[in-house]
């Protein structure tokens, strides 16, 4: 019946388009952002109906609380995404979640988790392989813990046994190398 | 003017795209950020980058999800009247025409074809029963019908029996009682079988004035210089067609049939005398 064609709008027409509320942009978001916040909900939900209900009430909170988001401050993403991740920390983090026993251990690491989820490698960035070379590896763990796993800085230098200094320069050189790459 | 590249150095912007920072430092970042446009053009940067590298760990949600999400969505609309369509331009209206999605997957589909066939089927067995129905009904009647031949060919053989009892018998005198005065044109035939003492009337060439509810024919006769009764009858109607048994007599001298009132006298009246034969 009715085709599912992916929509795809530039970030401003989009902005543009939830700002006046338009239907299309409901679909828009979904098909633009959905997977690279799934990214981020999965891996710290592990468990996958819990992810997905996370991911479902973090589009409803995008959609509802859209008025606080100004472009003028950052990219749609950026603040898409910190609202996923703090989602996903209240849900494991929420009383129901540990009492359903599905709190995962924090050593469960980035690599575990990507195990055990179907990674989407988009053709434009099939250099995956260039860019793990490049992003070294004490710089990817902690990377990955901050953005994927939602640590803090101060979280993730308890977890390594290393001083604060030394995380907040590791993860200023991980990201200074995915700039280097995509930009 | 360095002022800003040490602050970049100190790693803060990095910590505010991950939204790793207290409130206090981002109003303090954000008041940087619109101060110089270098830092705006930084944050810009790791803002796209690290959204590349999340595009990259991207993990697809499964199908059946988009529909829970976007229906869950749909939902919070408040209110379809107060949404502004004039924000952008389109080619085609088509989009912003309504601002109901109905987002149709597949098992909205299979409730809609299972609702089509059982009205189908509902249709159907309705139909059938209506149809066996009219066959019962004609079934019936046909029953009815049946019933009703059976009942006059009953009579019809009951009648031939009769009559072929009537001719055979040797001893039977087949009477025709002539009109009188008071009724010239009536005719009655009765069949009499004096040893048996067996009295029949022919209902069928009977030609009688027809009688009311009040009145019937009463059959006598002579015996003795007396009449007595052999009780009464009416005057035939066609679907009635046969012979009528009497009651019995063995030595009359003469056969006569008065109008009486309903259900017959004791002794005729001879001024209602219609027929009459002698023997």
């Amino acid at each position: 019946m009715t085709k599912k064609r992916k929509i795809s709008l530039t970030e401003e027409e989009l902005v543009q388009a939830l700002g006046n509320r338009e239907k299309i942009a409901i679909e828009a978001l979904y098909d633009m952002y959905s997977s690279s916040l799934m990214g981020v909900i999965s891996r710290i939900v592990i468990d996958t109906a819990t992810a997905e209900d996370v991911l479902q009430e973090t589009f409803i909170k995008i959609w509802n609380s859209f008025q606080s988001y100004s472009s003028e401050k950052g990219r749609l993403f950026t603040w898409m995404v910190n609202i996923a991740r703090n989602m996903a920390i209240d849900k494991i983090r929420s009383k129901d979640f540990k009492n359903q026993n599905k709190n995962q251990e924090l050593e469960n690491n980035v690599t575990f988790i990507d195990e055990q989820v179907n990674t989407v490698y988009k053709p434009e960035l099939m250099g995956i392989k260039e860019l793990v070379e490049k992003l070294k590896p004490e710089q990817k763990v902690i990377l990955d813990l901050v953005y994927f796993k939602g640590y803090t800085h101060v979280e993730a230098a308890e977890e390594l046994g290393m001083p604060l200094g030394t995380v907040k320069t590791r993860l200023r050189m991980a990201i200074m190398q995915l700039r280097k790459y995509f930009n | 003017m360095e002022n800003f590249k040490a602050y970049i150095e100190t790693g803060i912007l990095e910590l505010y795209v991950l939204g790793d920072i207290s409130q206090a430092e981002k109003l303090q970042v954000e008041e940087m950020a619109e101060k110089y446009p270098e830092i705006k053009a930084e944050l810009a940067e790791i803002e796209r980058s690290l959204e590349a590298y999340a595009l990259q760990n991207a993990v697809q949600p499964p199908d059946h999800l988009r529909e829970r999400v976007l229906n869950s969505l749909v939902t919070n609309f408040a209110n379809d009247n107060n949404f502004p369509t004039k924000g952008r331009t389109h080619d085609d209206n088509e989009d912003v025409r309504d601002n109901v999605i109905t987002f149709t997957g597949r098992s909205n589909n299979f409730y809609k074809y299972a609702f089509a066939a059982s009205m189908l089927a509902l249709i159907a067995s309705l139909f059938g029963i209506y149809s066996l129905n009219n066959q019962l009904q004609q079934s019936q009647e046909t029953i009815a019908s049946l019933r009703i031949k059976n009942t006059s060919f009953a009579n019809q053989v009951n009648y031939i029996e009769n009559e072929v009892t009537v001719l055979r018998d040797p001893e039977a005198k087949v009477l025709k009682l002539q009109g009188l005065p008071k009724a010239p044109g009536a005719q009655l035939t009765i069949a009499w079988m004096p040893k048996k003492k067996k009295v029949m009337i022919n209902l069928e060439d009977m030609k009688l004035a027809a009688n009311d509810k009040d009145h019937q024919y009463q059959l006598w006769a002579i015996v003795d210089g007396k009449p007595v009764n052999l009780g009464v009858f009416d005057a035939a109607k066609a679907d009635t067609a046969g012979m009528k048994e009497m009651k019995p007599v063995s030595n009359a001298v003469m056969f006569a049939v008065t109008l009486e009132k309903h259900g017959g006298v004791p002794s005729p009246t001879m001024s209602e005398m219609v027929v009459a034969a002698k023997i």
